[in-house]
């Protein structure tokens, strides 16, 4: 049964001072969230106390100004960022939509590139071939698919990395902001596959600053503020 | 301690699982990289015949038309390109890799041996060259061709863990890029790479005994140009090997999860 469970999760980094010969005030990198004081060191509460439960049919908007956390909660979800307190407990199959153009090579072909997609996705080589066909369908790029991608006009990139991006079979499908792509037409159809995607998904989070859109697809809706929830609905 | 070799293992074995992804990527790389130029990858191969023609017969004229020089330097070169390239590109493997590591779940481990692939697709195109020049010189195939091959292996062997250790030391010490890159140029003349030591003193001799890389290069190079099994060469590239996997496991264990925040 595919669920998601978060108890007290937080997330703290120290801000790393890294050891360069430039001045002090370019040393740091930081991702955003509260800077605060822990002995000699700064720290950033990126998420703080973060609770929630989500269980199969739940759709679960984040809200909240930039800095608030979201693309921080997604990307824990996701395991890119390890949390430094509380649990996560998550059963099913993720899959994230962050950035959709990751990976694409300008050199290689559309059909290369559709490998090495599903490559990066951890795709099995049976998979991949299952799914090229219906991604060549799908972006309408026809003998274009052969031509390296830096030969596509923008609108043909768009379709080709929306097309690959969305073949999934997500059991709980993270989303920093809603995707679309190309022409009118194209992005009437990109609607269409990203609802049926969600449709699938057991357990939806996306992020967006879109409240129309959060209305429409989510079923609750959380706000985040300097990676505490405000409120959840 | 044991947390952190665990995690490490971990993140290795996950890599591995994942070795189509970067045997692609790898291969992609060298594709790109030559992809508009008539000879393609065997530009490699040309570069390598210049410098070592360059060494051979220009730069260290009285040791011209010498085979067994020739060797010496072919060896020798074919070696330390690829020591230099490998480390020289692992400083900044995660910032090259940043949009990777910021989007996906991939283990650290996949880029570091994506780095590694793609350094012996390279040397694989120098090596061809050098078994063309030890052939011409008149070095046959012999069975000191196999300790030979037990040098390179070792090396190969090390490289991932040269790949970790100088890839964490430029996350966290972004100015050892240019440090490493100078220092690498300038190590090709404390190296025995074109150079022969015949016990002088001073600083060669410092150079020769107290450099790791000159028993990388003889460890290779001994068998086949004095045909002698170079067991202090192998011995010290072994424990090298070993020293740089301990640290490197140490390393990815600690702070394979604090990279995504330093980059």
């Amino acid at each position: 049964m595919t669920s998601i469970t978060l108890n007290n999760v937080s997330l703290v980094y120290r801000l790393f001072e890294k050891l360069t010969l430039s001045a002090p005030g370019r040393r740091r990198s930081a991702l955003g969230g509260n800077i605060a004081k822990s002995g000699t060191k700064q720290v950033v509460q990126a998420l703080d106390d973060v609770s929630f439960e989500l269980k199969a049919g739940d759709r679960l908007g984040l809200v909240g100004p930039n800095g608030a956390g979201k693309t921080t909660l997604l990307k824990v979800l996701y395991g890119i960022y390890q949390p430094s307190g509380g649990t996560i407990s998550i059963a099913g199959k993720v899959d994230a939509l962050f950035n959709i153009h990751i990976g694409f090579r300008p050199e290689a072909t559309g059909r290369r590139n559709i490998v090495l997609r599903g490559l990066i996705s951890g795709w099995t080589a049976a998979e991949i071939e299952e799914k090229m066909e219906e991604i060549i369908d799908f972006s309408e790029l026809g003998d274009f698919i052969d031509l390296p991608f830096k030969a596509y006009s923008q609108g043909m990139a768009a379709r080709l990395a929306f097309a690959a991006a969305t073949a999934l079979e997500p059991e709980i499908l993270l989303m920093d902001e809603w995707i679309g792509a190309g022409d009118a037409s194209f992005q009437e159809k990109a609607k269409r596959r990203m609802d049926e995607l969600a449709e699938k998904a057991g357990i939806i989070v996306l992020a967006s600053h879109d409240d129309a859109l959060i209305q429409r697809v989510c079923t609750k809706k959380m706000t985040l503020r300097a990676g505490r929830v405000e409120s959840l609905t | 301690m044991i947390a952190a070799l665990n995690g490490a293992f971990d993140d290795i074995s996950k890599a591995m699982r994942l070795h189509r992804v970067w045997i692609a990527l790898a291969h992609e790389d060298i594709g790109d990289q030559h992809r508009r130029t008539t000879l393609g990858p065997l530009w490699m191969l040309v570069n390598y015949f210049a410098f070592v023609g360059t060494f051979a017969f220009v730069f260290v004229t009285k040791d011209a038309g010498n085979p067994s020089y020739i060797a010496y330097v072919a060896i020798g070169m074919l070696v330390w390109f690829y020591l230099t390239e490998t480390i020289t590109m692992s400083v900044s493997l995660f910032q090259r890799e940043a949009s990777f590591i910021q989007g996906t779940t991939l283990p650290l481990f996949v880029y570091v041996m994506r780095l590694t692939m793609q350094c012996i697709i390279r040397a694989g195109y120098s090596l061809a060259g050098c078994v063309l020049i030890l052939l011409l010189g008149g070095y046959g195939i012999n069975t000191n061709w196999l300790v030979s091959m037990l040098g390179l292996l070792l090396i190969v062997l090390a490289t991932p863990a040269f790949v970790m250790v100088f890839a964490f030391l430029g996350a966290f010490f972004p100015d050892s890029e240019f440090i490493v890159g100078n220092l690498m140029r300038v190590g090709m003349f404390f190296t025995p790479v074109f150079w022969v030591y015949s016990g002088q003193e001073g600083v060669q001799k410092y150079a020769y005994r107290w450099n790791p890389f000159t028993y990388f290069l003889e460890g290779v190079r001994e068998p086949i140009t004095a045909g002698i099994f170079p067991i202090q060469a192998l011995a010290v590239t072994g424990y090298v090997c070993l020293g740089l996997w301990a640290l490197a496991l140490l390393l990815l264990g600690l702070y394979r999860k604090r990279i995504v925040f330093l980059i």
